[in-house]
């Protein structure tokens, strides 16, 4: 053979290697997914709500004009950059032009503008712009925002997605809460919701994805969807979960617990997904009441647990102990104050316990009827009575539990989970305990450093700040940090490219026939 | 006959008012309401307030109450809080699936459940009979949702046989309706398949007992004959006493069975109507109930009164 | 008559029916097992070692473990004993009551009325909603789902003590009684009420299993008793998660759940043959 046809040959086999390579790869077009989620949503009005089965939804059919990225980081997503003024107070964002609503119509200022103005009214978190002064449009493509004082967190904020803020056509956004019709401009169309069975959504066939980027990006990122439609069908029952899951029924499960993982995992059927961490488990204490006003005895409580059997009981194989207040991977993250986390010493909490005066009365650890909370309650109860406390566990249902929980009376231990607070960062921790609402008693110095924070446009003096909140919380026994958890999602084989993160995203993946 | 059903029906008023009250009576004494559903753990009291306040939940009871007995007196049940539809409209969607899975249970336990009672009471006093009545009696000592948990584990779990819940409309598919319904109308009727089977062999007994029975049988007819073109009709009676009593405690297990298996019917709206304080859909869903309990037992009259011409009234 | 004869009369009458005999021995065991928990258990139910999670049923564990790693049979036996409390106490209270607004209601006939549409209305919802109504209003505790469960099941005690009391109203005795001058209460009390007692003990034994069941019920749904006591049906209601991969968490609790209820069922109906088998009083 001589060296043209050598070579001829060989830029042939590789031609037919990379194309057969690209026939593997190749994403699949069409398919309707189905994904089993825990709940049902209250709302498919993204900016009312803070509940996390309505951010499952919500996130694939509106978009934010800035998104987090897959650090939590916030980048612009229908926004296309920003120009801050010199003294800080004044934003002007350029929006993206040619995006459109899936009713067909175009976005511009005032769509924007009038959604802003109804979270300013009626959103969950409508307090996070409680420093802004006014939010005007600037010709159709542009829309200025001027705070009160200089605000560190604004773009956090707009690119917030506990509770949205959402951009709605402006006829939309003139409507009460909970009266829109779901349209908005994300990858995905809204198509029906039967409140205790399913949502329906479909490809929003005149998606454009965000040309700034080349690929999933966290909540922002290029958004490509291979699906035709995706079902979210709210099953609570962990075994109903599983066995649709085994029969194919549906396609991804939000979550499983960890020995549903382990035999799973050695089915090549199924794929499993780690997603850890996802949240704190914490118990909150009330600062109001006996004894758990006293500070001896928040730290004899401290002092007794075993962190690693709440968590090993509440969230079998998949937690982490860690006592910081960010997510270790956060870049604020801080070690200050770790060195007496998951120390149990029973004598020494008992000698705390003498210390505070404790008489013997029945304190309450008031839980919701997760088991996972319930658990909590359940082992805290069982090593506070070696302790010589004795704990009365009241579980509720969720809607009794937010009644005496949010009051001064009737409890003085609350355990629950607090997730997407550590994944939005250290000033989203911090104004969750500003103001003493979770712990029943106004703290000067969270609201101080709080404050502080706000105000901090340096970021490393903003890490600073958050290291003197973690010692306070520590020092303090504000409430306790039990530990991470996290998911551990499965899906079937079929399911390609998936990869878990807040929320179960279904763009950029696709399913195998 | 229509005087009839018209005293009837006049009779069950009180109990529906009482029923409402009694609903009433529920959202002033039970904790917490429908604002915890749209907030997570960390809600301030400020935002639950605000919640609050647009959900009209700031209203003294007694305006309530005045609006919802105005409204009801039209036939509109109010507005869901969670559901975004009327309470009438989330009923209506809901009812083919407790309907289906209801009537089929009770098609399932009464083939059964009289076969085994006729068979029982005709080999009486023998093994059959008591291998009957032990197996009838454990079939009602068995707890409904635990036996359709294990049904899970086994069928759709284990053998991959059927699906472990969710529904399919007949109108969509029928095949899927049949296998999305079987497990869970298996469940349900299992237990009742024991009642019916226990009452249709004692008033198979009584009857058999007759003296115009012993007629037929001296007059060379097959016993089996007899039993069945004599003794069975005269039996239907009570029989059908029994399969009004048993469905209104379908209804109520059809609840627990609804929630085992996610059935998207009556009871689970009103379970998660309940646990969520959806107040409309509480008040509306238990009106409901009692008004299906009316009716029922209505449709029970109104069958005896056409299977026995004594009962002419 | 020789006193003792009788008693082996009536004894070996009870002793000819097989269902009481069996209903009667598996009620009896259940119970020994529960007021000997403390000598029979294993293990201390509310022991959790978080390293024997779900192991499943050994020599050392007879019924496995569950994910706290606390020893599934010593929670059934305690288990055993709170449900059989719960049904106990509403046997009691709504024999007391069911007495108590059924001979009111079928002896004066002005009361009758009204207290049956009550009843009426009370019976028009399936007794489970009525059950978890009342648990989600007055909170999740032991005390709670027996109230509950009390006010499910009155309804249809009282009535069925009104419709002994309305026959035995009517008869001679009474009426002669009354002739005599005897006041309202002592004819209600020692006539009517003596009339009632057979299908009343039958139907309170059905109530007993029927609480049983009603308990598991309300625990699966999320309104029984609160951890760490274990009963049958929180049991179920704990290990529901782990369903699949240690179903014998939901397997045990749920057949002790079917022996204690078909053993009351058995008496009951052994009970109801011995003392009137025409009554219509069933499980």
């Amino acid at each position: 053979m001589n060296r043209k046809s050598f070579s001829l040959a060989v830029l042939a086999a590789a031609v037919a290697v990379s194309v057969s390579v690209t026939a593997l790869h190749a994403q699949t077009r069409g398919g309707n997914a189905v994904v089993a989620i825990t709940q049902a949503p209250p709302t498919l009005d993204a900016q009312v709500t803070t509940i996390q089965s309505a951010r499952h939804i919500n996130l694939h059919i509106y978009e934010t004009l800035y998104a987090r990225d897959e650090n939590g980081k916030p980048v612009p997503d229908l926004a296309e950059s920003v120009a801050v003024s010199p003294d800080g107070k004044t934003y002007t964002l350029a929006l993206r032009k040619g995006v459109k609503f899936h009713n067909g119509k175009t976005m511009g200022s005032a769509d924007v503008v009038a959604s802003l103005e109804r979270y300013r009214k009626i959103g969950a978190n409508a307090n996070l712009l409680s420093e802004v002064e006014t939010i005007s449009a600037k010709g159709p493509n542009e829309v200025v925002i001027k705070l009160k004082k200089v605000q560190s967190t604004l773009l956090d904020t707009l690119s917030s997605s506990t509770a949205p803020l959402a951009i709605y056509p402006a006829e939309e956004a003139a409507k009460g809460a909970n009266k829109i019709a779901y349209i908005g401009t994300g990858p995905f169309k809204f198509v029906e919701f039967i409140p205790d069975s399913h949502v329906k959504l479909e490809r929003f066939k005149d998606y454009v994805p965000n040309p700034h980027y080349t690929k999933r990006d966290g909540f922002a990122g290029k958004k490509e969807v291979y699906l035709d439609t995706v079902t979210f069908r709210f099953m609570p029952e962990a075994g109903a979960r599983v066995a649709a899951l085994q029969s194919g029924e549906v396609h991804l499960v939000e979550t499983v617990d960890g020995p549903t993982k382990k035999r799973l995992e050695t089915n090549p059927a199924f794929k499993i997904y780690k997603l850890l961490p996802f949240s704190f488990q914490i118990i909150k204490l009330n600062h109001a009441v006996p004894p758990t006003d006293n500070l001896a005895f928040r730290q004899a409580v401290v002092a007794a647990l075993d962190m690693e059997e709440i968590m090993s009981i509440a969230y079998p194989d998949i937690y982490q102990l860690d006592g910081g207040w960010l997510y270790p991977k956060s870049p604020a993250y801080v070690g200050v104050g770790l060195n007496t986390y998951n120390k149990p010493d029973l004598k020494k909490a008992r000698e705390l316990v003498a210390k505070s005066g404790y008489k013997g009365e029945k304190i309450t650890f008031l839980v919701d009827n997760l088991r996972a909370n319930t658990d909590t309650a359940t082992v805290v109860q069982q090593r506070l009575a070696q302790i010589g406390v004795n704990v009365d566990i009241k579980v509720t249902d969720w809607p009794t539990a937010v009644k005496i929980g949010w009051s001064p009376e009737g409890w003085n231990l609350f355990a629950h989970g607090f997730g997407i607070q550590p994944f939005e960062g250290p000033g989203t921790v911090m104004s969750a305990f500003a103001g003493g609402q979770l712990h029943q008693k106004p703290d000067a110095e969270i609201d101080r450093l709080y404050a502080a924070y706000s105000g901090e446009l340096d970021a490393e003096k903003g890490k600073a700040l958050f290291a003197s909140f973690q010692q306070h919380m520590i020092n303090d026994v504000i409430a306790i940090k039990v530990g991470n958890y996290g998911l551990f999602q499965v899906g079937t084989a079929k399911l390609r490219n998936f990869e878990p993160y807040r929320i179960p995203r279904m763009w950029g993946v696709w399913l195998d026939k | 006959m229509p005087q009839y059903l018209l005293r009837r029906f006049i009779a069950a008023i009180p109990v529906m008012f009482l029923v409402s009250l009694m609903s009433f009576a529920v959202i002033w004494l039970v904790p917490g309401d429908p604002a915890s559903s749209f907030l997570d753990a960390s809600a301030t009291q400020e935002q639950i307030a605000r919640i609050r306040q647009e959900l009209g939940l700031n209203q003294p009871l007694w305006q309530q109450m005045l609006h919802w007995y105005g409204r009801v007196l039209t036939g509109d049940l109010g507005q869901s809080i969670l559901l975004h539809r009327s309470v009438g409209e989330a009923l209506l969607e809901r009812l083919p699936v407790t309907l289906s899975l209801a009537a089929l249970a009770l098609v399932l336990a009464a083939v059964l459940g009289i076969s085994a009672g006729i068979f029982a009471a005709m080999h009486r006093g023998g093994t059959a009979d008591r291998a009957v009545m032990t197996a009838s009696l454990l079939g009602l000592s068995v707890p409904d949702f635990w036996l359709g948990l294990v049904m899970i584990v086994v069928f759709a779990v284990g053998l991959g046989w059927l699906p472990s819940g969710g529904f399919v409309p007949i109108t969509e598919s029928v095949v899927g309706w049949m296998r999305t319904m079987t497990l869970p109308a298996l469940t349900l009727a299992l237990v009742q398949t024991g009642f019916i089977a226990r009452m249709t062999r004692s008033a198979m007994l009584d009857v058999l007992d007759q003296d115009f029975i012993r007629t037929a049988d001296a007059k060379g007819l097959k016993h089996g004959f007899v039993v069945l073109r004599h003794g069975l009709p005269n039996a239907m009676l009570p029989i059908l006493t029994v399969l009004g009593i048993i469905a209104g405690s379908l209804l109520g297990g059809a609840v627990v069975v609804e929630q085992v298996f996610s059935l998207p019917g009556v009871g689970r709206l009103i379970i998660g109507a309940i646990m969520s304080r959806d107040f409309p859909v509480i008040q509306g869903g238990l009106l409901f109930l009692a008004a299906i309990y009316v009716v029922i037992n209505l449709m029970v009259d109104l069958l005896y009164a056409v299977v026995d011409p004594r009962v002419r009234l | 008559m020789n006193p003792s004869s009788s008693f082996t009369r009536i004894v070996r009458r009870v002793l000819a029916h097989p269902s009481i005999v069996i209903g009667g021995g598996l009620v009896l065991a259940v119970a020994a097992v529960a007021l000997l928990a403390g000598v029979v258990s294993p293990y201390d139910p509310l022991a959790s070692n978080f390293r024997m999670k779900l192991q499943t049923p050994s020599a050392e564990h007879w019924f496995g473990t569950d994910h706290f790693g606390r020893d599934v049979l010593s929670r059934v036996i305690y288990g055993g004993r709170l449900s059989l409390q719960i049904g106990l106490m509403v046997v009691l209270i709504t024999g007391l009551f069911g007495t108590l607004i059924g001979s009111v209601a079928g002896y004066f006939r002005r009361l009758d009325d009204p207290i049956m549409r009550l009843m009426d209305a009370l019976m028009a919802f399936p007794a489970i909603l009525l059950a978890l109504t009342v648990s989600a209003t007055l909170g999740a505790s032991v005390q709670n789902v027996i109230i509950a469960l009390s006010i499910a099941t009155t309804p249809h005690t009282a009535r069925i003590v009104r419709s002994s009391v309305l026959v035995v109203r009517e008869m001679q005795y009474v009426e002669a009684a009354r002739a005599l001058g005897a006041g309202d209460w002592r004819i209600l009390w020692f006539h009517v009420l003596a009339n009632s007692l057979a299908p009343l003990i039958v139907r309170l034994t059905f109530v007993f299993a029927s609480a049983i069941l009603a308990e598991a019920v309300l625990s699966y749904i999320g309104v029984g008793p609160p951890p760490p006591t274990p009963s049958f049906g929180n049991i179920i209601a704990n290990g529901r998660d782990f369903m699949v991969e240690a179903p014998w968490v939901t397997i045990f609790p749920g057949l002790a759940i079917v022996v204690c209820v078909l053993g009351l069922n058995l008496l009951g109906d052994g009970l109801r043959d011995l003392l009137d088998p025409r009554i219509k009083v069933g499980p």
